[in-house]
């Protein structure tokens, strides 16, 4: 035998810088030959010599040699034996599947060869043929764990789950302790649609090792597949606690988070996953549709801007970019977007609708399109106006009374062609009629001067400056709720503006009817015509004052407007308008002088009218009641402005 | 610049009190678009009539160092029996603006043709908010203040109306109540979230948007 080491040596010596294997074998042959080696020996020597070069890692040469060896002497079971570990040694399987195919001819129950054969001709690509041994060497030794693991390996691979759930159940009957192959089985019941029975062993795994990492992400897996969103969430948190750092378990918790409805929960897993392994497509994709749930629609966008340039190939980041575009109103970053994505796929209806309306919107939005943004910076900050003075706010208040005054003369009577004539020719007419009427009644000569129509007159210009002020004044805020929506108009405003409004009317229609009964030739002037003005302006005082108070009142009881018109018609009998109060007993008088407006009306007669003045006028009665009224009126709108209109 | 120092503002509804702002101290700088956002009911119309002096406050002060405008988004102020005509010489004289001048702009602006002369209570709504947007922009103010309008009009308005608030934002600040998040991006630079009565303030507007998203969903 020491002769064949040294022939091998000697021939492995020769063979070093021949190179390829063919030449080798040939030197091989014209060696041996020389030597004159029996031939019934050729088959050792290759054999030995094959082991020799496999020794070395000279793995085709060796092959070379055991095939030749192989070829010589098939039926020798040493031989067979020999090659069939050098061919699988150095890749040959099919050869090495053909070697033990052999080696089972001459030893039929041979479990091990089965197993060996097997895995040659699994790793041959005879799937078929490989199961067909892995299960032989099953059967034949039932015991053997790698045995029925090996074929139930197989049986996945190729497809066939329900032989390899079988293999797995007789693994797990040899190690019931294992927790892989319930996993593996676990897994095999997914794939055969059967979630129920994949769950619990995959719990019955969890629970034989539950420290085990992939076991713990496995069952997580699982029972989110089935909703169990709560169970799962648990398992791989506690797996996290043990292996933190562990960016699948990571993205696991997250997706049952965000199953679970606690999406800044799952945000806050997937970007620990990315702290770990920053450079995941998938990853980001599922982070921006996070932010897009929780409506931070420029971070999704950007998020799925990062996983389209991490995975080029998967146009649907792009597509889901687009849409958080254009919900964020980014029509032209959307556009953008839908450009490269019409580029990549041209062919692409659903990409083409996208674009089109994003054309459409823009289009429709396109008039404000322009960028304030670019405004911003060239915008130069304004000098802070100072807030106005006290003169600057008084002409501002007589700018906006003034224009409430001629507003108030458009709209009284907005409806009629006269407009503001009736607004004169009104009372006129009232006048007329009543001192007519009291003309025709009385006969004879008034209390005081020639005409009666003066007489009247006297009385009822004094008495309708205050009712008139007073009244319209009442209703100034209620009719004006729009107008006080402008911040320059308060209500002070529209209750002076309507006051003077009145004043200025009133004194216009004094005017014109003294005219008129000028032209008639009932002509009187007045006697005193500063008497006769202050005590207008007076009774307009206390006029204003009595319409400030009755807007706070009306603002707060409604209906006091119509008490105050029955006050008023009281008033027009108590004020001495169509008689004097001299005419009247003297406890009656006493009664009537506590009349502010009846003074107004003798103040106003006795200026008139110089022979007549009563000993019971008391002007400075009416001045005080005229300013303490007015005082009260001020103060109160003053104080209660706040609430005397209700928004809009 | 316009300061809201320690400002309360609550009315009465049917089912209570409702606090828009309670002890608000804020400030909205010049040279800057606000937008505010809020959900509905939060009280941004008030919060804007607050700031254009239509509605004093509660307690507090609001402090303007800028003219302001009245609040843009009704037509509120309109007299119906006075025509276009008149009610816009009524503004006019109000604010102390040239009233040949701005009779003039709001016509070319507004282009309600022969129903100018009309009495504005013959308008439809769209025609009576382009005459308010109209008649806002011909006064100078330092600040516009909008209440959801931008949307009004037909769109040839509407892109007139940007090209007049673009030329205006040159020496003019808006501050705008919108839901539309475009039109907060077209017009604002910063943005305001107001609610359970408080005012936020973001210097960003991508910020304040996020913020009143959350706030929705909050709510949701």
């Amino acid at each position: 035998m020491t002769d064949f080491d040294e022939i091998c040596a000697e021939a492995i010596g020769i063979a070093r810088p021949l190179g390829a294997a063919a030449d080798f074998i040939e030197a091989c042959r014209v060696y041996l030959a020389r030597h004159k080696f029996p031939e019934n020996e050729f088959s050792i020597f290759f054999g030995r010599l094959s082991e020799a070069l496999l020794h070395r890692g000279w793995h085709e040469h060796a092959a070379e040699c055991a095939h030749i060896a192989f070829e010589l002497r098939p039926e020798e079971e040493e031989i067979a034996n020999l090659c069939a570990w050098v061919f699988s040694n150095s890749g040959r399987h099919e050869d090495a599947a053909a070697a033990y195919e052999r080696l089972l001819e001459i030893r039929p129950r041979w479990a091990e060869g089965h197993r060996h054969a097997s895995g040659s001709l699994a790793a041959a690509g005879q799937l078929d043929r490989a199961i067909l041994h892995a299960g032989r060497a099953s059967e034949l030794d039932p015991d053997s764990f790698e045995f029925a693991v090996h074929a139930a390996c197989l049986c996945e691979t190729a497809g066939r789950y329900e032989d390899a759930v079988d293999y797995l159940i007789r693994a797990a009957v040899i190690a019931p302790g294992l927790s892989t192959v319930l996993r593996q089985m676990s897994g095999l019941k997914l794939a055969l649609q059967e979630p129920d029975d994949a769950v619990a062993l995959a719990l019955r795994a969890l629970s034989l090792a539950p420290g085990e990492r992939q076991n713990a992400l496995h069952a997580g897996e699982l029972l989110l597949r089935t909703g169990r969103f709560d169970e799962a969430a648990d398992i791989i948190a506690g797996s996290l606690d043990r292996y933190p750092r562990d960016e699948v378990a990571l993205r696991l918790l997250s997706a049952a988070q965000m199953l679970r409805g606690r999406i800044e929960d799952a945000l806050q897993a997937i970007d620990g996953a990315l702290l770990i392994v920053p450079e995941t497509a998938e990853y980001h994709l599922h982070r921006a549709n996070l932010l897009y749930r929780l409506g931070r629609l420029d971070e999704a966008a950007e998020a799925f801007g990062r996983a389209a340039a991490l995975d080029p190939s998967n146009p649907d980041a792009k597509r889901s970019q687009l849409t958080v575009y254009f919900d964020s109103g980014r029509f032209t970053d959307a556009l953008a977007i839908g450009g490269e994505l019409i580029r990549a796929a041209p062919e692409n209806e659903e990409y083409a609708q996208a674009m089109l309306q994003v054309l459409h919107r823009r289009f429709e939005t396109l008039d404000g399109d322009y960028v304030v943004l670019s405004d911003r910076a060239s915008r130069p900050q304004r000098e802070p106006r100072p807030p106005p003075g006290f003169y600057k706010r008084l002409r501002t208040q007589g700018r906006v009374i003034h224009a409430l005054i001629i507003r108030e003369t458009r709209t009284r009577f907005g409806d009629s062609k006269l407009g503001y004539g009736w607004a004169l020719l009104e009372p006129i007419a009232h006048i007329l009629m009543l001192s007519l009427v009291f003309a025709v009644m009385m006969r004879g000569r008034p209390p005081i001067g020639e005409e009666f129509f003066i007489f009247y007159y006297t009385g009822i210009i004094p008495y309708h400056m205050f009712v008139h002020t007073s009244s319209s004044m009442t209703y100034a805020i209620s009719s004006n709720g729009s107008l006080l929506q402008l911040p320059l108009v308060g209500t002070f405003d529209v209750l002076m503006a309507r006051g003077l409004l009145e004043l200025l009317t009133d004194t216009l229609v004094a005017v014109v009817l003294l005219a008129g009964f000028g032209a008639l030739g009932l002509g009187a002037l007045p006697q005193d015509f500063a008497g006769v003005s202050t005590s207008v302006l007076v009774v307009w005082l206390l006029g204003c004052g009595c319409g400030f108070l009755n807007a706070v009142i009306n603002a707060f009881a409604k209906s006091w407007d119509k008490i105050w018109a029955q006050l008023t018609r009281l008033l027009y009998f108590c004020s001495g308008i169509f008689y004097v109060p001299g005419m009247m007993p003297e406890w009656i008088r006493d009664i009537l002088a506590w009349n502010p407006v009846l003074h107004a009306v003798d103040w106003f007669r006795s200026s008139f009218f110089h022979e007549y003045e009563p000993h019971w006028l008391d002007r400075s009665y009416l001045l005080t009641f005229a300013v303490v009224t007015l005082l009260a009126g001020l103060g109160l709108e003053r104080g209660l402005q706040r609430r005397l209109y209700e928004p809009l | 610049m316009i300061m809201l120092d320690r400002v309360c503002k609550s009315y009465r509804t049917k089912t209570g009190r409702k606090t828009v702002l309670d002890q608000v101290s804020t400030g909205f700088q010049s040279g800057h678009n606000f937008g505010i956002l809020g959900p509905n009911g939060a009280g941004k119309s008030t919060l804007i009539r607050l700031i254009a002096g239509s509605e004093p406050p509660d307690s507090g002060i609001v402090r303007r160092f800028a003219r302001v405008s009245f609040p843009l988004g009704f037509g509120g102020t309109f007299h119906g029996a006075l025509s276009g005509r008149e009610n816009v010489a009524f503004i006019a004289r109000i604010y102390g603006a040239a009233i040949r001048g701005t009779i003039n702009y709001v016509e070319a602006f507004a282009e309600l043709g022969e129903y100018f002369e009309m009495p504005v209570n013959t308008f439809s709504a769209g025609m009576r908010a382009r005459l308010a947007f109209a008649t806002c922009l011909a006064i100078d103010f330092d600040v516009y203040l909008i209440d959801e309008v931008t949307e009004i009009g037909d769109q040839r308005f509407r892109r007139r109306c940007a090209e007049a608030f673009r030329q205006r934002m040159q020496r003019a600040d808006i501050i705008l109540v919108t839901h539309n998040p475009h039109t907060i991006r077209q017009y604002c630079d910063k943005g305001a979230v107001l609610a359970n009565g408080q005012l936020t303030l973001h210097d960003d507007i991508g910020a304040a948007l996020e913020s009143y998203h959350r706030l929705l969903q909050e709510s949701a």
